[in-house]
């Protein structure tokens, strides 16, 4: 048996020009497959511009899923496209590619400015060319200052700021981020957002992985929702979310008077059930959402009511793949 | 601003210092700084941030082999390059001084002026021949210590620091990547066996200022051992990053390059001295670069049962098995645990 030589590589970036009529992002029936594990099973998908996040639980196939595109790994079944070539066979795509992978491990020996030059120089940036716009992209992330420091002493979201720069440096069309605000504090999961929305908003893809809605929800409004493998839902979050407005829900609130409160409640026609658990807690159980979320602050103020918290919990990710799934999730 | 604004993420902020708070703290999370940093993050405000793109046109293909080759081959000498471990980079060192030693104590005749110590240790064919192939001390100690070393970690250090990862997510096909590294090993080796020869036989050349008559008389004699050296090396590496590439750890690689080394020629001898057949040389990749080094160099050969040109022939076969194994392997890698 002869070596599959055929995915040598065709010559890179400065010979390739990319397939403009094609999606920038093209799964075609794609399934993949470790041994006996179905890490991924007949995803069907295209995406060009904008953010877009992908949503699952963890082991759902978001990262098996970057690793196709990313071409780590080769597809068990269907095709992978990315600028209209198959990444697995011809790797110059990736000149217009930046990629923001979810471990952890890096080259902490190095300074930032030596991590980010040094994958600069593998787009076949000359020295003094990969340290500019080392530079250049650093300061976006706004470790400049700390641009010649080792990364082995970074806090973590300077880490992530680190891997966010390394896959800019080329300035890339297409950006995928596998979880890039995990283990980040607030505030660093915030500016992490601002970066994501700000390449969004210059047209460049930007794919971007979580398991927390909540988190995409404050990203984009564009989302592909991958569970056990599958592709789930694929589009508008609010188009889902109306849809899901019309299931049972229930609302959760902390107050003083919630028993009074809940008098004012309780004639609302969306309004099927109520419930104590605490004496300073009350459940509301709903059929429309939207409807009585829209109103309840207005009950709440004219009631004079004193409520220290809201809160949805059915508002997350597992209560949205229930409902896509049929409970099945 | 209040804040409700300040942890609204559309809001806009300006500030240098403040781009820290927003980002956690500079100086890691356990030193006093950072707890100092951690107090300013009560006014926690975030940078509008605005992305410049680039607009340069990116290189051709050498150019970024060369950066993979250069970032390999530097991270012997210095820092920011990769980083090869402290025993290896210490017993290149010692393996170069041990090989400089041919070219120390030929300076050492030259100023005692002692012709039975150039004769033991100036450049002469069976000199040369000793300085790539001799197998005691270097082919035993040092060289194939040295291959065992580098390709040990080659590419199973890439996965423990998720550089393979990274590489395959550039524009760098896996064969260029493999290649590469195959170069960079063979190039280091080629720095302690190559570059101490060439020293050698310059150290021979001012110390008893030869004349050009003496140069072409002997340069044949020389390019032979060169060429003998680069086999060498190429069949170390080539054995040693097979191996390396069927293997997810440092140690089955490096052990199992020394083992086929020295296991095949101790059976060789072993057999040999038992039923005086010299047959088994042919497994024994030391053996075959020996006997053709010795055809090649004019040396005196060693081995006489049976032509030197099978010899190459199971040296062609030992690296074409090699090649091929890695090959295959690198054309199916698949980047799985990073």
């Amino acid at each position: 048996m002869m070596p599959d030589m055929s995915q040598q590589g065709r010559e890179g970036s400065s010979d390739w020009t990319p397939d403009t009529t094609a999606p920038i992002v093209y799964l075609n029936g794609v399934s993949k497959s470790y041994g006996r594990i179905h890490a991924l099973s007949n995803i069907t998908l295209g995406l060009s511009g904008g953010v877009t996040g992908i949503l699952g639980l963890n082991g759902a196939g978001k990262s098996t899923l970057f690793k196709l595109l990313m071409g780590k790994v080769r597809p068990s079944a269907g095709e992978v496209r990315i600028f209209g070539e198959d990444p697995w066979k011809n790797p110059a795509p990736y000149a217009r590619v930046g990629f923001v992978p979810e471990h952890e491990k890096m080259h902490d020996w190095m300074t930032a400015l030596e991590f980010v030059a040094t994958f600069a120089r593998l787009h076949g940036m000359t020295k003094p060319q990969a340290e500019k716009e080392a530079l250049r992209v650093l300061d976006f992330v706004g470790l400049s200052d700390v641009a010649n420091k080792e990364i082995g002493r970074f806090s973590k979201g300077m880490r992530q700021r680190t891997k966010i720069a390394h896959a800019l440096v080329n300035d890339p069309d297409l950006i995928v981020l596998d979880e890039p605000l995990q283990g980040c504090d607030p505030l660093a999961r915030t500016t992490i957002m601002n970066v994501i929305r700000e390449l969004g908003k210059l047209g460049r893809t930007v794919l971007v992985s979580s398991h927390i809605l909540s988190e995409i929800e404050r990203i984009t409004e564009q989302i592909v929702i991958v569970h056990h493998g599958k592709l789930v839902a694929l589009g508008n979050l609010h188009a889902i979310r109306d849809r899901l407005d019309q299931i049972p829900h229930t609302i959760r609130l902390v107050g003083d008077d919630v028993k009074h409160l809940a008098k004012d409640i309780l004639d609302h026609p969306a309004v099927y059930g109520l419930s104590f658990p605490s004496s300073d807690e009350l459940l509301i159980q709903t059929y429309h959402f939207g409807a009585l979320h829209a109103e309840l602050p207005g009950i709440i103020v004219r009631g004079e009511h004193r409520v220290r918290e809201i809160d949805n919990p059915d508002d997350d990710l597992e209560s949205l793949l229930t409902y896509l799934t049929g409970g099945g999730a | 601003m209040s804040q409700n604004e300040r942890s609204n993420p559309e809001a806009p902020v300006q500030g240098q210092a403040r781009m820290d708070v927003a980002w956690g703290a500079n100086d890691g999370d356990e030193t006093e700084a950072s707890a100092q940093t951690a107090q300013a993050a009560a006014s926690g405000e975030i940078f509008e941030q605005h992305y410049t793109p680039w607009n340069g046109t990116l290189n051709p293909r050498w150019m970024r082999n060369w950066a993979i080759l250069r970032h390999h081959v530097l991270g012997v000498f210095s820092k920011g390059h990769r980083p090869w471990s402290m025993p290896t980079r210490i017993f290149i060192l010692i393996t170069f001084l041990a090989a400089m030693g041919d070219a120390a104590l030929t300076l050492v005749s030259s100023l005692f002026g002692e012709s039975e110590l150039h004769t033991i240790f100036g450049v002469s064919r069976d000199n040369l021949y000793g300085h790539v192939l001799g197998f005691f001390p270097r082919n035993t100690l040092y060289y194939p210590l040295i291959a065992a070393l580098l390709v040990g970690g080659v590419i199973s250090e890439d996965r423990q620091h998720g550089t393979s990862a990274l590489y395959f997510s550039r524009p760098v096909s896996r064969f260029d990547y493999v290649g590469m590294k195959f170069l960079a090993v063979a190039l280091i080796q080629a720095i302690v066996v190559l570059l101490t020869y060439c020293l050698y036989f310059l150290t021979e050349i001012l110390a008893f200022g030869r004349g050009w008559a003496w140069m072409v008389d002997v340069f044949p004699m020389f390019v032979a051992g060169l060429l003998a050296g680069v086999l060498l090396i190429f069949t170390y590496t080539s054995i040693g990053l097979s191996l390396s590439s069927v293997s997810r750890g440092r140690f089955f690689p490096g052990i199992g390059l020394l083992a086929i080394l020295f296991g095949t020629k101790t059976m060789a001898s072993i057999v040999k001295n038992l039923f005086e057949r010299e047959v088994l040389y042919l497994f024994s990749p030391y053996d075959c670069l020996a006997h053709v080094g010795q055809t090649i160099m004019g040396t005196q050969p060693t081995y006489t049962q049976y032509p030197w040109t099978y010899s190459l022939v199971a040296l062609i076969a030992m690296n074409a098995t090699a090649l091929y194994v890695l090959a295959t392997r690198v054309a199916s890698m698949e980047v799985t645990r990073e």
